[in-house]
């Protein structure tokens, strides 16, 4: 066996081996954060190293490919910046800082783990993994009035919704025989007449809908949010979110396009995730809720470039699920650094950050103009394949609701920036001072997101032939 | 004589709609978390069930790991439903903040 293959998944399996034998030990936080970031800095650098390996492990139930080393590599990023964000880790008691990054890296192996598995039963596993050890770093809030409650709720719907994905892997293998992807798409797409495939197929999709806070698996998310420490947020936002999207890529794409019911069930569930969503969150105030709504509308427009079933749709929502990744750490890295002592933001509580901080409020700017697609920002650049694939589909009517959706989004997070921007706040309060990797990564983020508006087209290519691989 | 598989998907489906009510209408954490638990042990039935009709193993080998995940499960529900009752007295899952402020200044 060629464990050269594993180098990103051993990697954080090693860092995480390192704290539990730490959480164990006498607590010292700065150690452990400077392990932590080490760590997570090798893992981003063995991700990115085996990007191009390919090869299948443990008797064909492990694939490594272009599509799964991409998102490994996305994951171990996003492993590393939410990390990184952990300097102060307020929000949590400092004797359960190193349990907070032996859970982080944990739920990361497991989304790694996510993206290569090809066996059902390899895939329950990765994701029954990540979603424990996310419910464990939500109960580790410091106040656990917030902790504890929002997450035996997030438990009990994350544990209903794979108890739901389970018995639609138990149908699908009593219809069709097989629990190997390879197998099942040679089976699939014939018998997605069969009621039973399909209904087996959209209960399992269920368990990856809570994952990713689609519509009717979305009422977690702004509870586990505003629950959540505040770096813990920021991981369930943007990293899990990008698992969620592998996952989704692999099971949509094993029906192979020819489905007129999951397909309609998937458009039912993008636009009403959209249009909930961005509704829901005009009415927030708290940052956090927010940003739940707002994830809650992305979901809808990942699911629309998934649903096109083409290439162009798999490579925009994979495109997207980058960008998401981007965006909302920018959004959580400035409510983290806000609010300092690891309280829940309110939005007034922006007010005036603009001289408190120029920095952070730029990059406030971008990620919110890049969430509400405006040019050239990433999230711009993401949104436009997503319609044009939809579009090459002839879903018409669906791209006129996204549009629509995209304008009242805007006014919120012009709401959010206006907070941030215009108004005064009630007493003077001192600047934010920011340390120097700080402020680099702020502006590696504003870098980022302008940079990948301009010339995305490196991205685009690595992703269109990323998704090649998919069946 | 091996029973149909359509009887044990019927059977499990059963299962699986009781587990669901279960968790959905009842007001107390511990009998939501056994809904849960009904709604896993169904999936493991229907698995055994298509094992069988496809003369498979690698239905069995799932459901072993399948008992392996709801034990786990049940260990971090248990141990959150536990430190939930000390503070507030109550298996409730519709308890506010308001009620944890009280029962946290015991």
């Amino acid at each position: 066996m060629n464990w050269i293959l594993l180098t990103p998944e051993l990697t954080v399996l090693l860092a995480a081996a390192l704290f539990l034998v730490l959480a164990c030990l006498k607590p010292d936080p700065r150690r452990d954060y400077q392990l932590a970031v080490t760590m997570a800095a090798f893992a981003v650098a063995a991700a990115t190293a085996c990007a191009t390996m390919s090869g299948d492990l443990f008797n064909h139930v492990y694939r490594v490919d272009l599509f799964s080393q991409v998102f490994k590599a996305l994951l171990a990023i996003g492993f590393f910046l939410v990390i990184f964000l952990c300097d102060d880790f307020q929000g949590v008691a400092p004797s359960h800082h190193g349990e907070g990054y032996f859970l982080l890296a944990v739920c990361t192996l497991s989304m790694m783990m996510l993206a290569s598995a090809v066996h059902l039963l390899a895939i329950v596993l990765a994701l029954e993994l990540s979603s424990y050890s996310l419910y464990i770093l939500v109960f580790l809030r410091q106040e656990h009035r917030w902790g504890m409650i929002t997450g035996l709720r997030y438990f009990l719907v994350g544990a209903s919704a794979s108890a739901i994905m389970l018995f639609g892997l138990a149908i699908i293998y009593g219809v069709t025989g097989a629990v190997h992807i390879d197998m099942l798409i040679q089976q699939l797409p014939a018998m997605m007449g069969h009621p039973m495939a399909v209904t087996g197929l959209l209960l399992t999709l269920a368990g990856f809908f809570f994952k990713l806070a689609v519509f009717p698996f979305h009422f977690w998310a702004p509870e586990a949010y505003q629950g959540a420490p505040n770096q813990v947020a920021a991981f369930i936002a943007a990293v899990s979110k990008v698992a969620a999207v592998a996952i989704l890529l692999r099971m949509i794409s094993m029906a192979q396009g020819n489905s007129d019911q999951l397909a309609r069930g998937l458009i039912a569930m993008a636009v009403i995730s959209m249009t909930v969503g961005n509704l829901a969150a005009i009415a927030q105030r708290d940052f956090k809720r927010l940003m739940a709504f707002s994830s809650v509308a992305h979901a809808g427009y990942l699911l629309l470039g998934m649903l096109c079933m083409t290439p162009a749709g798999y490579g925009a929502a994979m495109f997207y699920g980058a960008a998401v990744l981007i965006m909302k750490y920018t959004c959580f890295m400035v409510m983290t650094r806000v609010a300092d002592d690891g309280r829940n933001l309110q939005i007034d509580e922006l007010a005036g950050l603009h001289r408190r901080s120029p920095l952070l409020a730029l990059a406030l700017m971008m990620a919110l103009f890049s969430l509400a697609g405006i040019p050239p920002t990433i999230g711009f650049v993401g949104k436009l394949m997503i319609f044009v694939a939809a579009m090459q589909k002839g879903y018409l009517v669906l791209v006129l609701v996204a549009m629509a959706n995209v304008v009242v989004s805007l006014y919120y997070y012009l709401l959010v920036l206006k907070a941030a921007y215009l108004d005064e706040p009630a007493q003077v309060l001192p600047s934010i001072s920011l340390t120097m990797p700080a402020r680099l990564v702020a502006v590696a983020m504003i870098a980022l997101i302008v940079g990948l508006g301009f010339y995305p087209t490196t991205l685009l290519d690595l992703v269109q032939a990323a998704v090649l691989r998919l069946p | 004589m091996i029973v149909p598989l359509n009887h044990i998907l019927l059977l499990s489906g059963l299962l699986f709609s009781l587990g669901m009510f279960c968790t959905l209408a009842r007001r107390n954490l511990i009998m939501m978390l056994l809904g849960i638990e009904i709604m896993l042990n169904a999936a493991a039935v229907a698995f055994v069930g298509a094992s069988l009709h496809w003369q498979q193993m690698e239905g069995q080998a799932i459901v072993i790991f399948i008992l392996a995940v709801a034990a786990t499960e049940v260990t971090i529900g248990l141990a959150a439903i536990l430190v939930v009752y000390r503070r507030t007295d109550s298996v409730d899952p519709d308890m506010d903040a308001a009620l944890w402020e009280k029962g946290g200044s015991r």
